[in-house]
């Protein structure tokens, strides 16, 4: 009865190989069995490597951080025919944001990784995460500079490219793209979805960079002041991508335990 | 060192080149999880090829004496801690036993085909 059970436990590099040598194996051995055992141990080094939910709890946590930078620091300028605003906030918070984030995303990952017995596969993302914030704080500054004195298109209507563009720029947009980055690293299809669905909310439905107009109903009287109204708008774009990427965290925290057992 | 670590002849049949030292589960399983990992501790390969100690200290010998792998002996706290990391011959090796693998399946398929 042993020894059968010790021809059974021959093929499968999971099983434990009682009768193990430092030999080599016959050729013959089955090449598809050997390869599915490759596979097998690779999937799992790279679910053991993983560390999703910690990425999207730190940037919604890095999102809803945001938003009170935004409302204080915002310049507001009104006249009869309408509101100018300048997201001076967003400059003062989100470059330094993103390298803390990035950082703290890195350490997580080296040490977890590090506590299981494995190296870590983060710094790529790490990096993109660090050069997202670069290309923010660029494209801000001369955006800011530039487009005052010469408005886009002539300050008429600027077609959809043009707003997809702006919001790919801002840093839900460039969130999105690092994240792509690590969905590679981690080989991980759930977490490309989830980030093409990230990306198509807040390029293509959310109006980040514009604002969402609330109904008068929705506005408490407190709040109804002209200057207001631009910092009101504002919020729940942020609001909606912090609670995404939250959700996420926990959904990815969840589908994380259950592999674990 | 590996006994043979070229490309497998086309015309030739793919078992003729396989590597000794590669081609065994183990030292194969050693060589993905280090190539996969990047560095890999002790622990982790003992838990998860089903090892004991010793035997996979065999294999691991094995592997340095091929120079497919490095191994790093120290600490983090009072906890004696063993890294293995996969040399560029590591990576070769491992890339070439995968395409073998792969001739020789597809191989055995073209033969069971023309059958």
């Amino acid at each position: 009865m042993r020894f059968a059970n010790l021809v059974l436990a021959q093929t499968g590099l999971l099983w434990k190989p009682i009768a193990m040598t430092t030999d080599s194996v016959s050729a013959g051995d089955d090449p598809h069995r050997l390869l599915a055992d490759v596979r097998n141990l690779v999937g799992r080094v790279r679910r053991d490597q993983r560390l999703t939910w910690v990425a999207l709890l730190t940037l919604a946590v890095v999102t809803v951080g945001a938003i009170p930078f935004d409302w204080l620091f915002m310049k507001v300028r009104c006249d009869g025919s309408g509101c100018m605003f300048a997201r001076r906030g967003m400059l003062y918070y989100w470059p330094p944001a993103l390298l803390i984030a990035y950082a703290v995303i890195a350490v997580s990952y080296v040490r977890a990784a590090r506590a299981r017995g494995l190296g870590a596969r983060v710094l790529p993302y790490a990096i993109t995460g660090a050069a997202t914030a670069v290309v923010f704080t660029a494209a801000y500054t001369a955006a800011a500079a530039y487009f005052p004195s010469h408005p886009p298109f002539g300050g008429g209507p600027v077609p959809f490219w043009w707003i997809v563009l702006d919001r790919l720029i801002a840093p839900w947009g460039l969130i999105g793209l690092a994240l792509l980055v690590l969905a590679r690293l981690e080989r991980n299809v759930a977490l490309l979805l989830f980030t093409l669905a990230y990306l198509a909310l807040v390029l293509v439905v959310l109006p980040t960079t514009d604002g969402m107009h609330l109904p008068e109903w929705g506005i408490p009287s407190f709040m109804s002041g002209t200057d207001i109204q631009p910092r009101l708008a504002m919020t729940p774009p942020q609001l909606i991508v912090g609670a995404v990427l939250l959700a996420g965290g926990i959904g990815f925290s969840k589908a994380h335990r259950k592999q674990q057992r | 060192m590996t006994t043979e670590t070229d490309t497998p002849d086309p015309s030739g049949h793919p078992v003729t080149g396989l590597d000794e030292v590669v081609h065994q589960r183990v030292r194969l399983g050693i060589l993905a999880i280090a190539h996969e990992a990047r560095r890999v501790e002790f622990g982790y390969l003992r838990t998860h090829l089903d090892l004991t100690a010793g035997n996979l200290s065999k294999h691991l010998t094995v592997l340095e004496t091929a120079g497919l792998i490095d191994i790093e002996k120290g600490y983090e706290g009072k906890r004696g801690r063993t890294w293995i990391t996969l040399t560029p011959a590591g990576n070769t090796a491992l890339a070439e036993e995968i395409g073998r693998l792969k001739v020789l399946i597809a191989r055995v398929e073209t033969t069971t085909e023309d059958q």
